[in-house]
């Protein structure tokens, strides 16, 4: 099923293209991975898909419902926890959450019930501290708690873990993979490390141009960079190996290092033998013999070259 | 609806909690307070301040003479005050970002002026007839006499200029963005409407009037009726300003 | 002066309402550090020494939200 829709998006700040025909799709159940740059234009999406900003032409969709700009409609779909949550800091976290609840338009026993339950899942349950009080990690959390109150079918967040340390990073992440498991999530993030933590789909944003989505595993394996990494044993490795492993065609690059061998290939799945038969027929004792899996950061770098 | 009287509910709590609420009590409480006593106390501040070779000779006070000490305190200070309380009533959210949130929990942007409109003016109402109240019962102990022609006409006319100038106050703030931008536009629409109000043909257009007419209502020099269309033209240009914030904060960039 | 003495009573509850506002304005500025523009010791004048109207600006355009 089809959460939300991107339709050739369109937004122009007076002569600059934020965004340039951004076509996108979410599917239910899915965690998808929106990277890029700062000021590659994901705020600025993610604004206007909650009707915060108007799209210069194109339109989106949430649950099927096309998202109006200033109208508040569709945003009942959606739960968004915007990239610096502002509270009313002279509330309490319940006092808050209840506050988004009756927005919402739920009935008070059922707040109550959920504004607990949220309230231990964000780990803020007993904290008896106003929200003036509360550090950026804890702000962040009870930014998730309100943005899952009304069940959303779809929860937004923008760039949750970005200004976190590790701590707070792993805690933001521990949250939404579980909350992954009811929710489908768009998440905004420039840190690769946690898209490849829990999320199943990507899209890259480079410009305000989409340049690749779909499934990270499909990702990585289109856009693999093959590496093989060799350790030998013997400091000086013999200059005529290196010159051998160049003149062989599926080879595009090889790069010695004191003991180590960085050798990239066009293809690994079938010549990755042919680098081992060398090394045995050239008689080089081998410490170590890896074949490097790409990292999502090598696909981004290479992407927006 | 529910998201409505939500937000109407989280705004009086943030009245309170930030002290604006007590903050207009008290100063209207002490308006109502200190107007007849100012009056009374007059002749003899003045006898005090007598300066060798020149007489003051000061007629004996009357009751009246409360109501002027009241009326212009409130025109003036209070305006001031209601001023200073409320042009932050929406820029403040609106350059905090605290409206996000609340937006993208499905609150819709209407409920937000109406709701702040409707907490103002509630505050303005209370604060306001507490300070007539008291202005009425120490009136009548210091004077011993309190009814004067008209007096609760003229009160209305001021009452009704304050939910003028709220209306503009939402308007502006819905205009402009900033903290300060929207209480300069205020000031400067009062001061436009202030410097038209010498030309006596427009006066009786002019919402000003019913801040400006209130002694000469309640000693007969004023009748109710010249002011009839004042308040009619002042209850449409109350609407018209917060039509004008209704489509302009939904047609906002947030 | 002895007139204006007889009107103490009236004026007490008047000096009294002035220092609670001076009094809640200059604990909630020392509890603050920072205000939209000025500082600390520029508040606590303009609330000590301004009469009615200095928590007034305090609290309307000197305290920073929290």
């Amino acid at each position: 099923m089809e959460i939300l829709r991107l339709d050739h998006i369109e937004k122009h700040f007076g002569d600059v293209r934020a965004i340039q025909d951004l076509t996108l799709t979410v599917t239910a159940h899915s965690v998808f991975g929106f990277i890029g740059k700062n000021g590659a234009g994901k705020t600025t999406t993610m604004k206007m898909i909650m009707g915060f900003l108007p799209p210069s032409s194109g339109e989106i969709y949430v649950c099927g419902e096309k998202v109006n700009y200033g109208d508040t409609k569709t945003n009942r779909h959606i739960g968004y926890l915007p990239d610096v949550p502002e509270f009313y800091g002279y509330m309490f976290p319940e006092q808050y959450l209840e506050l988004c609840g009756e927005i919402a338009g739920q009935k008070p026993t059922q707040i109550k019930k959920k504004v607990t339950q949220l309230l231990k899942l964000v780990g803020l349950k007993g904290v008896r501290r106003k929200i003036e009080g509360f550090s950026r990690g804890m702000k962040q959390r009870l930014g998730i708690a309100q943005a899952l109150l009304n069940q959303p079918k779809l929860l937004i967040c923008d760039e949750p873990t970005s200004a976190l340390d590790p701590i707070g990073r792993k805690e933001i992440l521990e949250i939404l993979s579980k909350v992954s498991e009811q929710t489908t999530i768009l998440f905004s993030t420039h840190i690769l490390s946690d898209v490849e933590r829990i999320c199943d789909r990507i899209g890259i944003l480079d410009q305000g141009k989409l340049i690749v989505q779909g499934n990270l595993a499909e990702i990585r394996s289109t856009y693999r960079q093959d590496t093989i990494l060799i350790e030998l044993a013997d400091q000086n490795c013999p200059a005529s190996f290196a010159a051998k492993l160049r003149s062989l065609p599926f080879v595009s690059e090889v790069v010695m290092k004191e003991n180590t061998i960085t050798i990239h290939l066009t293809d690994i799945t079938k010549k990755a033998g042919k680098i081992l038969e060398l090394l045995a027929r050239e008689q080089i004792p081998v410490i170590k013999y890896e074949v490097l899996e790409p990292s999502l950061e090598n696909v981004f770098l290479e992407m927006i070259k | 609806m529910n998201g409505l009287l939500a937000f109407t509910k989280k705004e009086f709590r943030e009245h309170i909690y930030n002290y604006k609420a007590l903050i207009l009590l008290a100063v209207f409480f002490v308006f109502g307070m200190i107007s007849p006593l100012l009056a009374k106390m007059m002749p003899e501040i003045f006898s005090h301040m007598s300066i060798e070779g020149l007489t003051i000779t000061i007629t004996e006070p009357t009751y009246i003479e409360a109501y002027s000490q009241f009326f212009k305190n409130i025109t003036q200070m209070g305006i001031i005050v209601i001023l200073l309380i409320f042009s932050g009533i929406l820029s403040r959210e609106l350059t905090r970002g605290t409206l996000i949130i609340v937006l993208a929990k499905g609150l819709s942007r209407h409920a937000v002026i109406l709701a702040k409109y409707f907490v103002a003016l509630t505050l303005w109402t209370i604060s306001y007839s507490l300070a007539a109240i008291i202005n009425f019962g120490y009136t009548f102990y210091l004077f011993g006499q309190f009814y004067a022609p008209n007096l609760l006409f003229s009160l209305f006319c001021l009452w009704l200029f304050g939910v003028f100038i709220l209306a503009v106050v939402m308007m502006t703030s819905t205009l402009t963005s900033g903290n300060y931008a929207g209480l300069l536009l205020t000031a400067a629409i009062l001061g436009i409407l202030l410097t038209i109000n010498i030309f006596p043909t427009i006066k009786k257009f002019n919402p000003v009037s019913l801040a400006s007419n209130n002694i000469a209502l309640i000693t007969n020099t004023k009748s109710v009726s010249e002011l009839l269309i004042t308040i009619w033209i002042t209850l449409a240009l109350s609407s018209f300003c917060l039509l004008i914030s209704l489509i302009v904060f939904r047609r906002k960039k947030l | 002066m002895k007139e204006i003495m007889e009107y103490w009573p009236f004026l007490l509850p008047v000096i009294v309402i002035q220092v609670i506002l001076a009094v809640i304005a200059l604990v909630d500025l020392l509890r603050h550090k920072t205000y939209r523009f000025g500082n600390q010791f520029f508040w606590i004048i303009v609330v000590l020494f301004v009469q009615l109207i200095g928590p007034i600006l305090y609290f309307t355009i000197g305290k920073r939200d929290s």
